[in-house]
């Protein structure tokens, strides 16, 4: 027997058949083993004793007019962990239809986060803080600076991570590069190819000849390649200012891709280049990497193909940061990104975003640390993502060592998404993940631009105010001592020093000695 | 006029600005001792270079108008991610041979490995010989030819397109059925022997094309 006093049970009175005509109907009553439920004289149904409800819903299967609710008095955690109504609804809808759920928005509950840690201001023992009214902060990101003809100079330590054409509308895409322009920063084409103004709108040009500037100082575009290959060509890798290669994803790592055959429209398949309703199936590897050593010889063809100019970039999902930096490090590239499991903007099964990989501020310390004994931390750049939700997490991010972050999530709510997490339904009513032309035509580019700039310009002024309270001139300044971790379990995850013992964890200091 | 560039000892960067300047001055270029550069000739929109002895590895990648031949025999991967043009091999291909296409025109006069023309997406791709395990897997578009034998699991998974086969299967993959020998097959058939001067019938082949065109779910 569960608690007493565990549910609410409400009766819709306006729904009820019996509450218009008394004695029509008592299903409730008869139903309910428990006698939650009464019919008095006049025939009319109650609720008499909601203490004595169990929440088997027996009520809520039979009532035919659906007027009957039964909700958790209390937070399912302390009442029916672990077998909350979410829990037992999900067993039903597989027992139901013997398939598994699929969800976009990453991983949901409580994961070591950004939140467990603090940022520590200058006052007597630090160099003092910065005047954020009348000094300077530098901000800018240089990628490729030692091996690229042409490096990325993005102004500000901030980047929107891939998300397809396909998965986002083009809309939305096309806001993305919008934004870059107006605020210096790099878009990323995804996967699902290139749309056709992303190269001169993320530029500032309103024109391919890139004659008439409308937006300034003019951003990047980074050209995703990856296991599909979707719409991927010479011109398509040389279509920006940087080549990614895309090992994996957050909301998914080590699992491929999927656009269903019902959503490769004519638009999408003309970019992609696949016969309209073909399903474009992303493989979880590439059927042309069996070696590292192949994956060496592919970041070097695509120098040769990008004619020496553009930085080549790698995205990591979470899976040992450490190694995998390391790895893809060797490999050559100027730049990695690292995407923690809270990533995920993907459609993804629930087990894989739920369950599968490394949180993010778990990811960024060893990803550091595997930088720094190649001697390449600060000049390989280390991008963070995966659930960075605005300045504060940002300058955490930084602070442990990342040059900069990834807004993948956080940009579509910027753009006025309200996180209902059913992306991968196909009706974004936002028209932001939408395919529909009715729901697309909801999102105007500029527009949405309008409200991504001014979040990222938001943003940038809070990691500024970071910065400069914690004594620095220079984002690349930024470093562990200006973190402290709220808790022994962050301490212990990220290396950072504890906040009231003012160390780091015994083991950390241990390793700092024997090293 | 035929130059010949000798890439003995040379790095990929160096061979490749060569071979660039040579085709800009419309030259036929000849490279020897170039089977430890891996992604030559790679993005080309233009030009003839034939390599003389065997390959490296991603030859001709991104290949986008270029005529490439190959006198010995290719590593892996060999015209990877082709768009347009035409790549060459007289010996054999290594693995993943003709992966990602989306057009121009492959021909191996020899064998070609596991998972060639894996995820074909609208290239013409004919091996002269045998072809290993998982060929033509994914594949979305465009024909593939196997003059010979092929391994286990021919064409799995395949979405759309066709391929053609004239000796045998170890297996068929997932989601294929041989289909009749229509007079467009044929006619296509010979249309692509001829400039290859490959003797053998097209009436004697068969033709694998997707069972359904949802191979994936139902």
């Amino acid at each position: 027997m569960p608690i007493v006093g565990a549910f609410c049970v409400t009766l819709h009175k306006d729904r009820c058949i019996n509450s218009r005509m008394p004695g029509k109907c008592a299903t409730c009553v008869e139903v309910c083993p428990y006698e939650v439920y009464a019919m008095d004289d006049e025939g009319q149904v109650m609720v008499q004793n909601f203490n004595a409800c169990v929440g088997c819903r027996i009520c809520v299967e039979f009532c035919p007019y659906n007027a009957i609710r039964i909700n958790p008095a209390e937070p399912e955690y302390i009442s029916r962990s672990l077998w909350t109504f979410a829990q037992v609804e999900e067993i039903h809808y597989k027992s139901l239809t013997g398939q598994y759920l699929l969800r976009g928005f990453g991983t949901m509950g409580p994961l070591p986060h950004f939140d467990n840690i603090v940022v520590v201001p200058s006052q007597l023992a630090s160099p003092p803080p910065k005047d954020k009214y009348r000094e300077e902060c530098k901000m800018e990101v240089v990628i490729g600076e030692e091996t690229a003809k042409n490096p990325i100079r993005l102004r500000l330590p901030i980047i929107f991570p891939a998300m397809s054409f396909g998965a986002l509308s083009r809309e939305a895409k096309l806001a993305l590069a919008i934004c870059a322009a107006r605020t210096g920063i790099a878009t990323n084409t995804g996967e699902g190819g290139v749309v056709e103004e992303e190269p001169y709108y993320s530029k500032g040009f309103v024109d391919k000849e890139m004659t008439k500037r409308k937006w300034s100082p003019g951003g990047h575009l980074v050209i995703q390649w990856s296991t599909g290959r979707w719409g991927v060509s010479a011109d398509y890798v040389n279509a920006g200012d940087a080549v990614e290669i895309k090992i994996g994803q957050g909301a998914k790592p080590g699992m491929g891709g999927h656009l269903l055959g019902a959503k490769v429209t004519e638009e999408i398949a003309k970019v992609r280049g696949i016969p309209v309703g073909s399903d474009a199936l992303s493989p979880c590897r590439y059927y042309d990497v069996l070696t590292f050593e192949d994956l060496k010889k592919q970041v070097g063809f695509l120098r040769d193909v990008t004619n020496y100019e553009k930085p080549i970039w790698m995205k990591l999902g979470p899976s040992r940061p450490y190694e995998d930096v390391r790895m893809a490090a060797l490999a050559g590239v100027d730049a990695i990104s690292i995407d923690g499991m809270a990533g995920g903007t993907a459609a993804s099964p629930d087990v894989v975003t739920q369950g599968v990989g490394i949180p993010t501020i778990a990811c960024i310390p060893p990803a550091v640390r595997a930088l720094k004994d190649l001697g390449l931390h600060r000049r390989v750049k280390l991008f963070a993502l995966g659930g960075i939700r605005g300045g504060l997490d940002a300058f955490k991010a930084l602070a442990l060592g990342a040059d900069g972050v990834g807004f993948g999530t956080a940009a579509e709510i910027a753009m006025g998404c309200r996180a209902c997490m059913a992306c991968h339904k196909g009706g974004c009513p936002y028209g932001i993940t939408s395919q529909d032309p009715k729901l697309r035509a909801r999102l105007d580019p500029e527009a949405a631009a309008e409200r991504l700039t001014n979040f990222v310009k938001a943003t940038a002024e809070e990691i500024k105010m970071l910065a400069m309270l914690s004594g620095h001139d220079d984002i690349k300044e930024l470093s562990e001592e200006d973190l402290r971790a709220l808790d022994i379990n962050t301490a212990a995850i990220t290396g950072l020093k504890l906040v009231g013992y003012e160390r780091r964890l015994p083991w950390w200091e241990q390793q700092e000695t024997t090293r | 006029m035929t130059r010949v560039l000798n890439a003995k000892g040379q790095d990929l960067r160096t061979v490749s600005r060569e071979m660039k300047s040579l085709i800009e001055e419309e030259s036929v270029v000849t490279i020897k001792n170039a089977s430890h550069l891996h992604g030559l000739c790679a993005g080309l929109k233009k030009g003839e270079i034939t390599i003389e002895g065997d390959s490296g590895d991603y030859l001709g990648v991104l290949n986008d108008g270029a005529t490439i031949k190959v006198r010995g025999n290719a590593g892996k991967y060999i015209a990877d991610n082709m768009t347009r043009g035409m790549v060459l091999v007289e010996g054999d291909a290594d693995y993943g041979a003709a992966q990602y296409c989306y057009g121009g025109t492959v021909f191996i006069r020899g064998n070609a490995g596991d998972f060639a023309a894996t995820m074909n997406k609208g290239a013409t791709i004919i091996i002269g010989q045998d072809v290993g395990d998982e060929v033509g897997t994914y594949m979305l578009a465009g024909d593939l030819i196997i003059i010979g034998n092929a391994g286990l699991n021919l064409g799995n998974y395949l979405i759309r397109g066709n391929i053609y086969i004239g000796g045998q299967w170890v297996s068929l993959g997932h989601n294929c059925r041989q289909e009749r020998l229509a007079p467009e097959d044929l006619t296509k058939l010979e249309g692509y022997f001829a400039p290859y001067e490959i003797a053998v019938e097209p009436k004697r082949f068969k033709k694998i094309t997707p069972q359904s065109v949802k191979p994936f779910y139902k």
